[in-house]
Protein backbone atom coordinates (compact mmCIF):
# COMPACT_ATOMS: atom_id res chain seq x y z
CA UNK A 1 0.00 0.00 0.00
CA UNK A 2 1.43 3.35 -1.04
CA UNK A 3 0.07 6.67 0.03
CA UNK A 4 1.29 10.18 0.19
CA UNK A 5 -0.03 13.69 0.53
CA UNK A 6 -0.39 15.43 -2.77
CA UNK A 7 1.61 18.61 -3.36
CA UNK A 8 -0.07 21.86 -2.41
CA UNK A 9 0.52 23.45 -5.82
CA UNK A 10 -1.68 21.08 -7.73
CA UNK A 11 -4.55 21.21 -5.27
CA UNK A 12 -4.26 24.99 -5.24
CA UNK A 13 -4.44 25.09 -9.02
CA UNK A 14 -7.42 22.75 -9.15
CA UNK A 15 -9.35 24.44 -6.38
CA UNK A 16 -8.71 27.73 -8.16
CA UNK A 17 -10.17 26.31 -11.36
CA UNK A 18 -13.22 24.99 -9.57
CA UNK A 19 -13.68 27.74 -7.00
CA UNK A 20 -16.75 29.04 -8.82
CA UNK A 21 -18.77 26.18 -7.34
CA UNK A 22 -20.10 27.43 -4.01
CA UNK A 23 -20.34 24.17 -2.05
CA UNK A 24 -16.70 23.35 -2.56
CA UNK A 25 -14.84 22.40 0.57
CA UNK A 26 -11.29 21.17 0.61
CA UNK A 27 -10.58 19.90 4.08
CA UNK A 28 -9.32 16.38 3.51
CA UNK A 29 -6.18 15.90 5.57
CA UNK A 30 -5.45 12.35 4.53
CA UNK A 31 -3.45 11.18 1.51
CA UNK A 32 -4.88 12.36 -1.78
CA UNK A 33 -3.77 9.48 -3.89
CA UNK A 34 -3.59 5.76 -3.50
CA UNK A 35 -2.15 2.96 -5.59
CA UNK A 36 -2.92 -0.74 -5.22
CA UNK A 37 -2.57 -3.78 -7.41
CA UNK A 38 -2.65 -7.52 -7.81
CA UNK A 39 -1.26 -10.37 -9.90
CA UNK A 40 -2.63 -13.89 -10.22
CA UNK A 41 -1.79 -17.05 -12.11
CA UNK A 42 -4.12 -19.97 -12.63
CA UNK A 43 -3.72 -23.61 -13.61
CA UNK A 44 -6.66 -25.36 -15.30
CA UNK A 45 -7.31 -28.96 -16.21
CA UNK A 46 -10.46 -30.53 -17.69
CA UNK A 47 -11.65 -34.05 -18.49
CA UNK A 48 -13.19 -32.86 -21.77
CA UNK A 49 -13.64 -29.54 -23.58
CA UNK A 50 -11.25 -26.65 -23.29
CA UNK A 51 -11.55 -23.80 -20.83
CA UNK A 52 -9.13 -20.84 -20.96
CA UNK A 53 -6.57 -22.63 -23.11
CA UNK A 54 -5.49 -26.18 -23.77
CA UNK A 55 -6.91 -27.70 -20.59
CA UNK A 56 -8.25 -31.01 -21.91
CA UNK A 57 -6.30 -33.86 -20.24
CA UNK A 58 -3.49 -31.35 -19.75
CA UNK A 59 -2.74 -28.33 -17.63
CA UNK A 60 -3.43 -24.94 -19.13
CA UNK A 61 -1.34 -22.09 -17.72
CA UNK A 62 -3.17 -19.64 -19.93
CA UNK A 63 -5.11 -17.79 -17.25
CA UNK A 64 -3.25 -14.74 -15.97
CA UNK A 65 -4.64 -11.63 -14.32
CA UNK A 66 -2.79 -8.54 -13.12
CA UNK A 67 -3.99 -5.04 -12.38
CA UNK A 68 -2.73 -1.69 -11.22
CA UNK A 69 -5.36 0.57 -9.69
CA UNK A 70 -4.94 4.22 -8.83
CA UNK A 71 -7.17 6.87 -7.38
CA UNK A 72 -6.53 10.54 -6.85
CA UNK A 73 -8.65 13.02 -4.93
CA UNK A 74 -7.55 16.48 -6.10
CA UNK A 75 -10.47 17.90 -4.10
CA UNK A 76 -12.67 16.48 -1.35
CA UNK A 77 -15.59 16.14 -3.73
CA UNK A 78 -13.69 14.91 -6.77
CA UNK A 79 -12.21 11.45 -7.21
CA UNK A 80 -10.35 10.33 -10.33
CA UNK A 81 -9.76 6.60 -10.54
CA UNK A 82 -8.72 4.02 -13.05
CA UNK A 83 -7.27 0.59 -13.56
CA UNK A 84 -4.85 -0.89 -16.03
CA UNK A 85 -5.46 -4.59 -16.50
CA UNK A 86 -3.40 -7.39 -17.95
CA UNK A 87 -5.46 -10.47 -18.73
CA UNK A 88 -5.00 -13.64 -20.71
CA UNK A 89 -7.66 -16.34 -20.77
CA UNK A 90 -7.09 -18.97 -23.44
CA UNK A 91 -8.27 -18.18 -26.95
CA UNK A 92 -11.10 -15.94 -25.70
CA UNK A 93 -8.86 -13.24 -24.25
CA UNK A 94 -5.46 -12.62 -25.76
CA UNK A 95 -5.55 -8.85 -25.58
CA UNK A 96 -2.97 -8.67 -22.79
CA UNK A 97 -2.64 -5.15 -21.40
CA UNK A 98 -5.61 -2.79 -21.58
CA UNK A 99 -7.20 0.18 -19.85
CA UNK A 100 -9.96 -1.36 -17.74
CA UNK A 101 -11.63 1.88 -16.70
CA UNK A 102 -10.94 5.56 -16.09
CA UNK A 103 -13.56 7.68 -14.42
CA UNK A 104 -14.13 10.98 -12.65
CA UNK A 105 -16.59 10.98 -9.78
CA UNK A 106 -17.94 14.30 -8.55
CA UNK A 107 -19.78 14.10 -5.23
CA UNK A 108 -21.95 17.17 -5.59
CA UNK A 109 -23.94 16.66 -2.39
CA UNK A 110 -22.47 15.29 0.81
CA UNK A 111 -23.60 15.15 4.41
CA UNK A 112 -22.60 12.70 7.11
CA UNK A 113 -25.46 10.35 6.13
CA UNK A 114 -26.24 11.07 2.47
CA UNK A 115 -24.22 11.48 -0.73
CA UNK A 116 -25.10 12.17 -4.34
CA UNK A 117 -22.61 12.09 -7.17
CA UNK A 118 -22.04 11.98 -10.88
CA UNK A 119 -19.41 9.78 -12.47
CA UNK A 120 -18.32 9.90 -16.05
CA UNK A 121 -15.61 8.60 -18.33
CA UNK A 122 -15.02 4.97 -19.16
CA UNK A 123 -17.09 3.89 -16.18
CA UNK A 124 -17.43 0.56 -14.37
CA UNK A 125 -20.82 -1.00 -15.07
CA UNK A 126 -22.98 -1.97 -12.11
CA UNK A 127 -24.21 -5.52 -12.56
CA UNK A 128 -24.98 -7.82 -9.66
CA UNK A 129 -22.65 -8.27 -6.69
CA UNK A 130 -19.31 -8.98 -8.32
CA UNK A 131 -19.10 -7.39 -11.76
CA UNK A 132 -17.39 -4.11 -10.90
CA UNK A 133 -14.42 -5.92 -9.39
CA UNK A 134 -14.69 -9.16 -11.37
CA UNK A 135 -11.01 -9.14 -12.36
CA UNK A 136 -9.72 -8.67 -8.81
CA UNK A 137 -9.28 -12.29 -7.62
CA UNK A 138 -9.63 -11.40 -3.92
CA UNK A 139 -13.12 -9.99 -4.39
CA UNK A 140 -14.55 -13.05 -6.14
CA UNK A 141 -16.23 -15.91 -4.29
CA UNK A 142 -14.19 -18.39 -6.36
CA UNK A 143 -11.51 -18.63 -9.05
CA UNK A 144 -14.34 -18.41 -11.57
CA UNK A 145 -17.48 -16.36 -11.11
CA UNK A 146 -20.77 -18.22 -11.59
CA UNK A 147 -20.82 -18.48 -15.37
CA UNK A 148 -24.62 -18.35 -15.67
CA UNK A 149 -24.91 -14.77 -14.44
CA UNK A 150 -21.36 -13.45 -15.03
CA UNK A 151 -20.73 -15.36 -18.27
CA UNK A 152 -17.12 -14.72 -19.26
CA UNK A 153 -18.07 -15.03 -22.95
CA UNK A 154 -19.85 -11.69 -22.83
CA UNK A 155 -17.62 -10.02 -20.25
CA UNK A 156 -16.60 -7.27 -22.68
CA UNK A 157 -20.19 -6.09 -22.64
CA UNK A 158 -20.32 -5.89 -18.87
CA UNK A 159 -16.94 -4.49 -17.88
CA UNK A 160 -16.87 -0.75 -18.41
CA UNK A 161 -18.10 1.58 -21.11
CA UNK A 162 -18.00 5.26 -22.04
CA UNK A 163 -20.91 7.06 -20.42
CA UNK A 164 -22.13 8.48 -17.13
CA UNK A 165 -23.95 7.48 -13.95
CA UNK A 166 -25.78 9.47 -11.33
CA UNK A 167 -25.45 7.77 -7.96
CA UNK A 168 -26.62 8.25 -4.43
CA UNK A 169 -26.30 6.60 -1.04
CA UNK A 170 -27.88 7.13 2.34
CA UNK A 171 -27.61 5.44 5.72
CA UNK A 172 -30.78 5.32 7.80
CA UNK A 173 -32.23 3.32 10.69
CA UNK A 174 -33.67 0.77 8.26
CA UNK A 175 -30.25 0.23 6.69
CA UNK A 176 -28.28 1.64 3.81
CA UNK A 177 -29.71 2.37 0.39
CA UNK A 178 -27.74 3.12 -2.72
CA UNK A 179 -28.57 3.53 -6.36
CA UNK A 180 -26.92 4.10 -9.74
CA UNK A 181 -28.69 5.26 -12.87
CA UNK A 182 -26.90 5.91 -16.11
CA UNK A 183 -26.38 5.88 -19.80
CA UNK A 184 -23.46 4.12 -21.48
CA UNK A 185 -22.32 2.78 -24.83
CA UNK A 186 -21.08 -0.78 -24.24
CA UNK A 187 -18.53 -2.64 -26.35
CA UNK A 188 -20.11 -5.31 -28.54
CA UNK A 189 -17.19 -5.48 -30.95
CA UNK A 190 -15.25 -8.45 -29.61
CA UNK A 191 -14.80 -11.98 -30.85
CA UNK A 192 -16.49 -13.71 -27.92
CA UNK A 193 -19.45 -11.30 -27.86
CA UNK A 194 -19.98 -12.00 -31.58
CA UNK A 195 -19.99 -15.70 -30.73
CA UNK A 196 -22.75 -15.12 -28.19
CA UNK A 197 -25.02 -12.96 -30.33
CA UNK A 198 -24.16 -13.99 -33.91
CA UNK A 199 -23.14 -17.62 -33.39
CA UNK A 200 -19.62 -17.10 -34.76
CA UNK A 201 -17.02 -14.45 -35.46
CA UNK A 202 -18.19 -12.32 -38.38
CA UNK A 203 -16.38 -10.09 -40.87
CA UNK A 204 -18.51 -7.03 -40.04
CA UNK A 205 -18.64 -4.80 -36.97
CA UNK A 206 -21.13 -4.96 -34.11
CA UNK A 207 -21.48 -1.43 -32.78
CA UNK A 208 -22.99 -0.74 -29.35
CA UNK A 209 -25.69 1.95 -29.09
CA UNK A 210 -27.00 3.85 -26.10
CA UNK A 211 -27.70 1.65 -23.10
CA UNK A 212 -29.66 2.33 -19.96
CA UNK A 213 -28.28 0.86 -16.74
CA UNK A 214 -29.67 1.01 -13.21
CA UNK A 215 -29.03 -0.63 -9.88
CA UNK A 216 -30.76 -0.36 -6.53
CA UNK A 217 -29.17 -1.86 -3.44
CA UNK A 218 -30.47 -2.15 0.11
CA UNK A 219 -28.28 -3.34 2.96
CA UNK A 220 -30.64 -4.08 5.84
CA UNK A 221 -29.50 -4.01 9.50
CA UNK A 222 -30.04 -7.79 9.60
CA UNK A 223 -26.87 -8.26 7.46
CA UNK A 224 -29.08 -8.84 4.43
CA UNK A 225 -28.37 -7.37 1.01
CA UNK A 226 -31.13 -7.05 -1.59
CA UNK A 227 -30.36 -5.72 -5.02
CA UNK A 228 -31.90 -5.21 -8.45
CA UNK A 229 -29.89 -4.47 -11.59
CA UNK A 230 -31.45 -3.52 -14.91
CA UNK A 231 -29.85 -3.05 -18.31
CA UNK A 232 -31.29 -2.33 -21.75
CA UNK A 233 -28.63 -2.48 -24.49
CA UNK A 234 -28.75 -2.20 -28.30
CA UNK A 235 -26.23 -2.84 -31.06
CA UNK A 236 -26.20 -2.39 -34.84
CA UNK A 237 -24.29 -4.59 -37.26
CA UNK A 238 -22.38 -3.10 -40.20
CA UNK A 239 -21.56 -5.96 -42.62
CA UNK A 240 -18.02 -6.47 -43.86
CA UNK A 241 -17.19 -7.24 -47.49
CA UNK A 242 -17.82 -9.98 -48.34
CA UNK A 243 -20.37 -10.86 -45.68
CA UNK A 244 -23.24 -13.36 -45.63
CA UNK A 245 -25.04 -11.17 -43.08
CA UNK A 246 -27.11 -8.07 -43.71
CA UNK A 247 -27.15 -4.94 -41.50
CA UNK A 248 -29.10 -6.36 -38.54
CA UNK A 249 -29.96 -5.15 -35.07
CA UNK A 250 -29.57 -6.65 -31.61
CA UNK A 251 -31.35 -5.76 -28.40
CA UNK A 252 -30.47 -7.17 -25.01
CA UNK A 253 -32.41 -6.58 -21.80
CA UNK A 254 -31.76 -7.98 -18.38
CA UNK A 255 -33.20 -7.72 -14.90
CA UNK A 256 -31.01 -9.34 -12.26
CA UNK A 257 -32.15 -9.94 -8.68
CA UNK A 258 -29.64 -10.48 -5.87
CA UNK A 259 -30.10 -11.71 -2.30
CA UNK A 260 -27.31 -12.16 0.21
CA UNK A 261 -27.55 -13.11 3.87
CA UNK A 262 -24.54 -13.00 6.16
CA UNK A 263 -24.71 -15.09 9.34
CA UNK A 264 -21.56 -14.98 11.45
CA UNK A 265 -18.97 -16.85 9.33
CA UNK A 266 -21.52 -18.01 6.77
CA UNK A 267 -22.50 -16.11 3.61
CA UNK A 268 -25.43 -17.28 1.51
CA UNK A 269 -25.89 -15.71 -1.90
CA UNK A 270 -28.37 -16.16 -4.73
CA UNK A 271 -28.70 -14.24 -7.98
CA UNK A 272 -31.33 -14.73 -10.65
CA UNK A 273 -31.40 -13.16 -14.09
CA UNK A 274 -33.58 -13.50 -17.14
CA UNK A 275 -31.73 -11.81 -20.00
CA UNK A 276 -33.79 -11.32 -23.14
CA UNK A 277 -32.08 -11.16 -26.52
CA UNK A 278 -33.59 -10.13 -29.83
CA UNK A 279 -31.89 -10.41 -33.21
CA UNK A 280 -33.43 -9.23 -36.46
CA UNK A 281 -32.61 -8.08 -39.96
CA UNK A 282 -29.48 -10.21 -40.51
CA UNK A 283 -30.91 -11.87 -43.64
CA UNK A 284 -31.47 -15.58 -44.46
CA UNK A 285 -28.05 -16.70 -43.18
CA UNK A 286 -29.02 -15.76 -39.60
CA UNK A 287 -32.80 -15.87 -39.09
CA UNK A 288 -34.57 -13.47 -36.72
CA UNK A 289 -34.56 -14.75 -33.20
CA UNK A 290 -35.95 -13.81 -29.82
CA UNK A 291 -35.27 -15.78 -26.70
CA UNK A 292 -35.08 -15.50 -22.95
CA UNK A 293 -32.12 -16.90 -21.09
CA UNK A 294 -32.46 -18.17 -17.54
CA UNK A 295 -29.47 -17.78 -15.21
CA UNK A 296 -29.42 -18.66 -11.53
CA UNK A 297 -27.02 -19.68 -8.83
CA UNK A 298 -27.09 -20.49 -5.15
CA UNK A 299 -23.84 -20.20 -3.22
CA UNK A 300 -22.62 -20.73 0.32
CA UNK A 301 -19.30 -19.51 1.68
CA UNK A 302 -18.06 -20.60 5.07
CA UNK A 303 -15.05 -19.03 6.83
CA UNK A 304 -14.31 -22.03 9.05
CA UNK A 305 -10.96 -20.57 10.16
CA UNK A 306 -9.91 -16.90 10.03
CA UNK A 307 -7.82 -17.58 6.90
CA UNK A 308 -9.74 -20.50 5.37
CA UNK A 309 -12.95 -20.50 3.39
CA UNK A 310 -15.03 -23.23 1.83
CA UNK A 311 -17.39 -22.48 -1.05
CA UNK A 312 -20.24 -24.57 -2.45
CA UNK A 313 -22.24 -23.46 -5.45
CA UNK A 314 -24.87 -24.72 -7.81
CA UNK A 315 -25.11 -22.73 -11.00
CA UNK A 316 -27.77 -23.17 -13.69
CA UNK A 317 -27.82 -21.69 -17.17
CA UNK A 318 -30.48 -22.18 -19.85
CA UNK A 319 -29.90 -20.43 -23.13
CA UNK A 320 -33.63 -20.61 -23.92
CA UNK A 321 -36.11 -20.92 -21.08
CA UNK A 322 -38.66 -22.41 -23.49
CA UNK A 323 -36.19 -25.06 -24.67
CA UNK A 324 -34.22 -25.94 -21.55
CA UNK A 325 -32.93 -29.33 -22.72
CA UNK A 326 -32.11 -27.99 -26.20
CA UNK A 327 -34.17 -30.62 -28.07
CA UNK A 328 -36.02 -28.08 -30.22
CA UNK A 329 -32.73 -26.37 -31.00
CA UNK A 330 -31.16 -29.69 -32.00
CA UNK A 331 -34.14 -30.63 -34.19
CA UNK A 332 -34.10 -27.24 -35.92
CA UNK A 333 -30.34 -26.84 -36.44
CA UNK A 334 -28.77 -30.29 -36.16
CA UNK A 335 -26.36 -28.87 -33.57
CA UNK A 336 -25.89 -30.59 -30.18
CA UNK A 337 -28.68 -29.98 -27.65
CA UNK A 338 -26.19 -29.69 -24.76
CA UNK A 339 -24.90 -26.36 -26.07
CA UNK A 340 -28.21 -24.88 -24.85
CA UNK A 341 -27.67 -25.45 -21.12
CA UNK A 342 -25.09 -25.89 -18.36
CA UNK A 343 -25.52 -27.05 -14.78
CA UNK A 344 -22.37 -26.57 -12.76
CA UNK A 345 -21.74 -27.88 -9.22
CA UNK A 346 -18.68 -26.23 -7.71
CA UNK A 347 -16.60 -26.87 -4.60
CA UNK A 348 -13.93 -24.33 -3.74
CA UNK A 349 -11.31 -23.77 -1.05
CA UNK A 350 -9.60 -20.48 -0.26
CA UNK A 351 -6.57 -19.94 1.94
CA UNK A 352 -5.36 -16.45 2.78
CA UNK A 353 -1.80 -17.52 3.55
CA UNK A 354 -0.89 -13.92 4.46
CA UNK A 355 -2.94 -10.71 4.11
CA UNK A 356 -1.35 -10.29 0.67
CA UNK A 357 -1.18 -13.87 -0.63
CA UNK A 358 -4.22 -16.00 -1.46
CA UNK A 359 -4.25 -19.59 -2.72
CA UNK A 360 -7.33 -21.23 -4.15
CA UNK A 361 -8.46 -24.62 -5.43
CA UNK A 362 -11.73 -25.36 -7.17
CA UNK A 363 -13.54 -28.32 -8.69
CA UNK A 364 -16.41 -28.15 -11.15
CA UNK A 365 -18.72 -30.89 -12.32
CA UNK A 366 -20.64 -29.64 -15.34
CA UNK A 367 -23.54 -31.04 -17.31
CA UNK A 368 -23.85 -29.09 -20.55
CA UNK A 369 -21.68 -26.83 -22.68
CA UNK A 370 -23.89 -23.71 -22.64
CA UNK A 371 -21.18 -21.28 -21.54
CA UNK A 372 -18.09 -22.98 -22.93
CA UNK A 373 -15.87 -20.32 -24.49
CA UNK A 374 -16.52 -20.43 -28.26
CA UNK A 375 -13.00 -19.42 -29.39
CA UNK A 376 -11.47 -22.25 -27.29
CA UNK A 377 -13.94 -24.82 -28.66
CA UNK A 378 -14.67 -23.93 -32.28
CA UNK A 379 -15.99 -27.37 -33.24
CA UNK A 380 -19.50 -27.75 -31.77
CA UNK A 381 -19.56 -31.50 -32.44
CA UNK A 382 -16.38 -32.32 -30.56
CA UNK A 383 -17.78 -30.84 -27.33
CA UNK A 384 -18.61 -33.29 -24.56
CA UNK A 385 -21.86 -32.87 -22.56
CA UNK A 386 -20.61 -34.06 -19.16
CA UNK A 387 -17.23 -32.81 -18.07
CA UNK A 388 -15.15 -31.98 -15.03
CA UNK A 389 -12.72 -29.18 -14.44
CA UNK A 390 -10.27 -28.29 -11.67
CA UNK A 391 -8.51 -25.01 -11.14
CA UNK A 392 -5.72 -23.72 -8.92
CA UNK A 393 -4.88 -20.07 -8.46
CA UNK A 394 -2.27 -18.06 -6.60
CA UNK A 395 -2.96 -14.36 -6.18
CA UNK A 396 -0.76 -11.65 -4.72
CA UNK A 397 -1.77 -8.11 -3.80
CA UNK A 398 0.04 -4.96 -2.80
CA UNK B 1 -26.54 5.75 57.07
CA UNK B 2 -27.38 8.38 54.43
CA UNK B 3 -23.69 9.16 54.24
CA UNK B 4 -22.82 5.53 53.56
CA UNK B 5 -25.52 5.33 50.87
CA UNK B 6 -24.13 8.49 49.26
CA UNK B 7 -20.64 7.01 49.22
CA UNK B 8 -21.99 3.79 47.74
CA UNK B 9 -23.74 5.74 44.96
CA UNK B 10 -20.55 7.66 44.25
CA UNK B 11 -18.71 4.37 43.99
CA UNK B 12 -21.27 2.86 41.58
CA UNK B 13 -21.19 6.00 39.47
CA UNK B 14 -17.40 5.90 39.34
CA UNK B 15 -17.45 2.26 38.31
CA UNK B 16 -20.01 2.99 35.60
CA UNK B 17 -17.97 5.88 34.27
CA UNK B 18 -14.81 3.84 34.42
CA UNK B 19 -16.25 0.78 32.72
CA UNK B 20 -15.74 1.93 29.10
CA UNK B 21 -12.07 2.39 29.95
CA UNK B 22 -11.83 -1.20 31.05
CA UNK B 23 -12.71 -2.76 27.68
CA UNK B 24 -9.94 -3.99 25.45
CA UNK B 25 -9.86 -1.68 22.41
CA UNK B 26 -10.21 2.11 22.41
CA UNK B 27 -11.49 4.37 19.64
CA UNK B 28 -9.18 7.33 19.15
CA UNK B 29 -9.66 10.49 17.12
CA UNK B 30 -7.78 13.66 16.33
CA UNK B 31 -8.53 16.28 19.06
CA UNK B 32 -10.16 18.51 16.42
CA UNK B 33 -13.02 16.02 15.99
CA UNK B 34 -16.14 17.23 17.81
CA UNK B 35 -17.97 15.24 20.47
CA UNK B 36 -17.05 12.78 23.21
CA UNK B 37 -18.87 9.69 22.05
CA UNK B 38 -19.84 7.85 18.90
CA UNK B 39 -22.75 5.50 18.22
CA UNK B 40 -22.05 1.88 17.26
CA UNK B 41 -23.97 2.42 14.00
CA UNK B 42 -21.95 5.48 13.10
CA UNK B 43 -18.65 3.73 13.85
CA UNK B 44 -19.69 0.83 11.62
CA UNK B 45 -20.77 3.22 8.85
CA UNK B 46 -17.39 4.95 9.00
CA UNK B 47 -15.40 1.73 8.82
CA UNK B 48 -17.56 0.30 6.02
CA UNK B 49 -16.93 3.58 4.11
CA UNK B 50 -20.59 4.64 4.10
CA UNK B 51 -20.01 7.71 6.25
CA UNK B 52 -17.20 9.87 4.92
CA UNK B 53 -17.85 13.13 6.82
CA UNK B 54 -18.11 14.04 10.51
CA UNK B 55 -21.42 15.73 11.46
CA UNK B 56 -19.71 19.14 10.98
CA UNK B 57 -18.84 17.99 7.41
CA UNK B 58 -15.13 17.60 8.05
CA UNK B 59 -13.77 14.69 5.96
CA UNK B 60 -13.00 11.55 7.95
CA UNK B 61 -9.56 9.99 7.55
CA UNK B 62 -9.63 6.31 8.56
CA UNK B 63 -6.59 4.48 9.92
CA UNK B 64 -6.35 0.72 10.34
CA UNK B 65 -3.79 -1.85 11.49
CA UNK B 66 -2.94 -4.84 9.24
CA UNK B 67 -5.71 -7.44 8.80
CA UNK B 68 -3.94 -10.02 10.96
CA UNK B 69 -2.95 -7.63 13.81
CA UNK B 70 -4.53 -8.75 17.12
CA UNK B 71 -5.74 -5.22 17.91
CA UNK B 72 -7.41 -5.02 14.49
CA UNK B 73 -9.13 -8.37 14.97
CA UNK B 74 -10.36 -7.29 18.43
CA UNK B 75 -11.58 -3.90 17.17
CA UNK B 76 -13.37 -5.36 14.14
CA UNK B 77 -15.15 -8.06 16.11
CA UNK B 78 -15.93 -6.22 19.36
CA UNK B 79 -16.56 -2.66 18.17
CA UNK B 80 -17.85 -3.20 14.64
CA UNK B 81 -19.34 -6.67 14.96
CA UNK B 82 -17.57 -7.68 11.74
CA UNK B 83 -14.83 -10.16 10.92
CA UNK B 84 -11.69 -8.61 9.44
CA UNK B 85 -12.23 -10.52 6.18
CA UNK B 86 -15.68 -8.96 5.72
CA UNK B 87 -14.23 -5.48 6.24
CA UNK B 88 -11.54 -6.23 3.65
CA UNK B 89 -14.22 -7.42 1.17
CA UNK B 90 -16.15 -4.18 1.59
CA UNK B 91 -13.00 -2.03 1.18
CA UNK B 92 -11.90 -3.97 -1.91
CA UNK B 93 -15.32 -3.79 -3.55
CA UNK B 94 -15.57 -0.03 -3.05
CA UNK B 95 -11.95 0.95 -3.70
CA UNK B 96 -11.23 -1.18 -6.79
CA UNK B 97 -14.45 0.10 -8.40
CA UNK B 98 -13.43 3.71 -7.74
CA UNK B 99 -16.31 4.49 -5.38
CA UNK B 100 -14.34 5.15 -2.17
CA UNK B 101 -10.87 5.35 -0.67
CA UNK B 102 -9.63 2.36 1.22
CA UNK B 103 -8.58 3.08 4.85
CA UNK B 104 -4.94 3.94 5.43
CA UNK B 105 -3.00 1.01 6.81
CA UNK B 106 -0.35 1.69 9.46
CA UNK B 107 2.17 -0.90 10.65
CA UNK B 108 1.71 -0.71 14.42
CA UNK B 109 0.01 1.10 17.28
CA UNK B 110 2.77 3.69 17.66
CA UNK B 111 2.31 4.78 14.08
CA UNK B 112 -1.48 4.67 14.58
CA UNK B 113 -1.26 7.17 17.45
CA UNK B 114 1.22 9.39 15.62
CA UNK B 115 -0.91 9.55 12.46
CA UNK B 116 -4.19 10.14 14.33
CA UNK B 117 -2.54 12.92 16.35
CA UNK B 118 -1.15 14.59 13.21
CA UNK B 119 -4.15 14.21 10.87
CA UNK B 120 -7.23 16.47 11.19
CA UNK B 121 -10.44 14.41 11.02
CA UNK B 122 -8.60 11.17 11.77
CA UNK B 123 -10.09 8.12 13.46
CA UNK B 124 -8.29 4.99 14.61
CA UNK B 125 -8.03 2.56 17.49
CA UNK B 126 -5.55 1.12 19.95
CA UNK B 127 -5.52 -2.05 22.02
CA UNK B 128 -5.64 -0.12 25.32
CA UNK B 129 -7.60 2.91 26.45
CA UNK B 130 -4.49 4.63 27.71
CA UNK B 131 -4.67 8.43 27.54
CA UNK B 132 -2.05 10.04 25.31
CA UNK B 133 -1.26 13.68 24.67
CA UNK B 134 -2.90 15.10 21.56
CA UNK B 135 -5.31 12.20 21.06
CA UNK B 136 -8.96 12.08 22.07
CA UNK B 137 -10.69 8.89 23.17
CA UNK B 138 -14.29 8.45 22.01
CA UNK B 139 -16.77 6.55 24.11
CA UNK B 140 -18.89 4.00 22.26
CA UNK B 141 -22.59 4.68 22.87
Amino acid sequence: MMASRFSGWNSLLLSGLLATLPAWADDLAGPRYHVQGFAAQGLIGSSDNRFFGDSEDRVSTDFTEAGLHGSWQPLDALRLSGQVLYRRAGESDQDGLRLDYAQADWQFYQTDVTQFGLKLGKVKLPYGLYNETRDVPFTRPGILLPQSVYIDNSRDLLLAAPGMFVHGASVQKYGAIDFLLGWVRPDFDSESVEYVFLGNTRPGKLQGKGTLGARLRWDAPTDTTLMLTYADARADYSPGSPDSLAAGKIRFRNLLATVQQRLDTLTLTAEYGQPQGNRRGFGPALPDDSRTVQAFYLQGEWRFRPAWELMLRHDIFYRDRNDKNGRQFEAATGLPAHSMFARDSTLGLRWDATPSLMLRAEYHHIDGTGWLPGPDNPDLFSREQRWNMWLLQAAYRF
Amino acid sequence: MTHARFLFRRLVLLLLLASPLAVSAGIIVNPGVEGRSISAASLRNIYTLRQTLWPNRQPIVIFVLPDDHPAHEAFAKEKLGLYPYRLRQTWDRLSFSGMASTPIEVKDENEMRARVRATPGAIGYTSKDTVYDGIKILRLE
